[in-house]
């Protein structure tokens, strides 16, 4: 390699064509990308796959927040773990699930600008998170204050989604009511922002395994729960 | 360049002379990256100590936002990659390819010293961002994404003279080695950093896509940048201070090629059995195995040059971060390999291994070899020598005790993690086997940065005091002498 050229020109060649073959191409193609209609004879449901977006306000308090450091949102398949068979990791919140929950597919993020897959899985899996979410009042517990849930947990707690103010008048409808451990002073009441409405809001919609077209019909014949 | 003058006096002092005005050309930019990037890797391995206390306990100094884990880690990572990383590779491969290509920096310096004063300002500015809450969640560009069009116009303006001198170099036989790896560097890190930012932040959104874009980044930084600095800086020590020449040309030019082809590929296997089409996983983990092949060819080149050597790491500083760097790189070949096969990645994915295999990669291979590079560099544009032996020393085992027990740990309970995952027993259990599990590797974790940092305040300080001219008044190099072999060093080795 005498020539400063070639040299430059091997460069080129040896990085251009992953680039070419995974970003470029892949990315013009996800362009084309579009939901698909369920056709009612074949899955037995009507409607447009994926069928309903995430709440997006509440995805920006996710992402800022850097949940994705610690939870994913993504299910594999057998071949590679145990995701699918989890209790309560899909639709199906009844005992141990009978078929595995579906790995997830391109499709089931198209409406999110950057799918947030994760980074590690030092807490539970959420992509389907939204089925097995419990109420509104404990998942705002959770989230304002983890330990009052698990005392092992080693998740933050978000106070800052939430604000404590002086009780006036009768108790707020939406205001926490935390173990006695975990309470604030007397007199005093916690409520969520407008943010924690909107997170909370976001968890509940992550259900990536609505059936696809054309594929596992017996999942789509399945009665929907919620 | 030759290592022995085979000439007379006169040539080898006109030689000395060219030296000096090479190294004062790039004296003012190069000192002032790596003091700021010295640092960024304080501040990055501090913010270390505390992400790891906040994974194991949450509540250490109080529930404030700003230092939650979600915050935090991105900060110290961030910190690590742009703040130290980037930074003092820029340093080391200006330096390098002005000695290398015999070319003195002749204009533009202030532009230079510009570029790393706004590189500078932009990653604070990007860091805070992300602990203020700003953060992308979009891994290794957690920074808004002002930040990225101004990062690239300063890696540019170091680029550019580079590349200028490697073209104008003249070149003799054997000239190439180092200077293609930093070559490399310069020409992939815009391309790559372009490519992700531009689909990440400018594109209308790629969803799962764009998760796969970013591990393809995260994969191609570390493997066609840090890498090649890395492997440059070795491959330009190495010969220089042992003064034996590279052992094969012809390992050397299919290790750079093999690593320039398959480099491109890897990245997407992090998201194995996801929702990216199975091709673009499957080659990602294909070429994440196959790069042990440049990795095997490169660590078995070092292998086969510092045969017989070996005592000179006991005695120069230099060559002993550079050689244990060099070590760290096929030990990070074989965790990015673990992390990419399908039968030991599907345990891996999604655990503290990912980690792993960041720091074995940034920190011990690349820093390592930044460091020799650094001890080598420095006295030569400061004009004085390290003051302290035993600082060089401290700094050095505990940075190697600190980052082997991180990706010892990380890797450890990477495989505990995945187990705890993949137990069938676990189908209807909460997280808290998973949780409490793991909670030891992480407070190792916590313990091994603190180490680190201690390490890193004395490379500071020590680095501090030669910038600023304090060092020591002499001729002959700082050396960490051992009893037994004074005659380790030819003479010529610290020209």
């Amino acid at each position: 390699m005498t020539n400063f050229r070639t040299f430059i020109l091997g460069l080129t060649a040896a990085f251009g064509l992953p680039w070419l073959c995974l970003i470029v191409l892949p990315a013009m193609q996800y362009q084309q990308l579009i939901p698909v209609a369920y056709d009612k004879d074949k899955d037995g449901v009507e409607g447009i796959y994926p069928p309903a977006p995430i709440n997006a306000q509440g995805q920006l308090v996710y992402v800022r927040e850097g949940c994705n450091q610690c939870h994913t949102q993504m299910i594999r398949p057998q071949q590679l773990g145990l995701d699918g068979w989890y209790k309560g990791w899909g639709q199906d919140q009844q005992g141990r699930p009978t078929a595995p929950v579906r790995p997830n597919v391109l499709r089931d993020y198209l409406s999110e600008k950057y799918a947030l897959l994760g980074v590690q899985r030092v807490g539970p899996e959420l992509a389907n998170y939204g089925w097995r979410a419990p109420d509104e009042a404990a998942l705002y517990q959770h989230l304002y204050s983890p330990r009052s849930v698990h005392d092992w947990s080693t998740m933050p707690a978000y106070t800052q989604l939430f604000k404590v103010q002086k009780i006036q008048g009768p108790v707020s409808t939406d205001a926490l009511k935390l173990p006695k451990k975990f309470a604030v002073a007397a007199g005093y009441e916690v409520v969520p922002t407008l943010e924690a409405k909107q997170l909370v809001q976001y968890l509940q919609s992550l259900k990536k395994d609505y059936p696809i077209p054309g594929q596992s019909a017996a999942v789509a014949a399945a009665p929907a729960k919620k | 360049m030759q290592t022995t003058p085979s000439t007379p006096d006169t040539d080898l002092q006109a030689d000395n002379l060219r030296r000096a005005a090479i190294d004062k050309s790039v004296k003012v930019p190069v000192l002032f990256l790596f003091t700021n990037g010295a640092f960024w890797l304080m501040l990055s391995t501090i913010l270390g100590v505390l992400a790891a206390i906040k994974l194991v306990e949450p509540e250490f100094l109080g529930n404030c936002q700003y230092i939650s884990y979600g915050r935090l880690q991105p900060a110290h990572i961030n910190a690590l990659v742009y703040g130290w990383g980037v930074q003092a590779a820029l340093g080391v491969m200006l330096w390098i390819m002005a000695r290398r290509s015999g070319q003195e920096l002749k204009s533009g310096k202030s532009l230079l010293l510009v570029a790393a004063i706004f590189w500078n300002i932009t990653i604070t500015f990007g860091i805070l961002a992300v602990v203020m809450g700003k953060s992308t969640s979009i891994e290794w560009l957690e920074m808004p994404k002002f930040v990225w069009p101004i990062l690239l116009g300063c890696f540019l303006c170091y680029a550019w003279p580079i590349v200028r001198m490697f073209g104008r170099a003249f070149r003799p036989e054997g000239f190439m080695v180092s200077t293609w790896y930093i070559l490399g560097a310069c020409f992939w890190f815009p391309w790559i950093f372009i490519t992700a930012n531009v689909a990440l932040h400018c594109l209308p959104g790629l969803g799962a896509l764009g998760a796969g874009i970013d591990a393809w980044y995260i994969h191609g930084v570390i493997m066609l940048f840090f890498v090649p600095v890395g492997v440059g800086a070795a491959y330009y020590f190495i010969p220089k201070i042992t003064g034996q020449p590279i052992a094969s040309a012809q390992l050397a030019s299919a290790g750079f090629w093999t690593l320039a082809i398959l480099g491109g590929w890897t990245g997407m296997q992090k998201y194995m059995g996801g929702p990216l089409p199975a091709w673009m996983t499957s080659i990602g983990a294909a070429t994440g195995v196959l790069l042990l092949i440049p990795v095997g060819l490169v660590g078995l080149n070092h292998h086969l040059t510092t045969l017989g050597k070996h005592s000179a790491a006991a005695s120069s500083p230099t060559l002993r971060f550079v050689f244990f760097g060099a070590l760290f790189y096929p030990v990070s070949g074989v965790v990015l390999a673990l992390n990419s096969a399908f039968w030991t990645g599907a345990s891996l994915q999604f655990t503290q291994s990912w980690y792993a295999f960041q720091m074995v990669s940034v920190y011990g291979f690349f820093s390592m070899c930044v460091f020799g590079a650094i001890y080598y560099i420095v006295p030569r544009l400061s004009g004085c020598e390290w003051l302290s032996v035993r600082l060089i020393r401290n700094h050095f085992w505990f940075s190697v005790y600190g980052v082997g027990t991180i990706v010892i740990m990380s890797l450890v309970a990477g495989w505990q993690q995945g187990a705890d995952l993949n137990d069938p027993e676990h189908w209807d259990q909460t997280f808290m086997n998973h949780v409490v599990n793991s909670r030891a590797y992480v407070v190792s974790r916590a313990v091994a940065w603190a180490l680190i940092s201690f390490s890193n305040l004395m490379f500071l300080i020590h680095l501090l005091l030669m910038v600023l001219g304090l060092g020591r008044r002499s001729s002959a190099p700082t050396l960490l002498h051992h009893d037994h072999d004074e005659t380790a060093l030819p003479n010529g080795a610290h020209a």
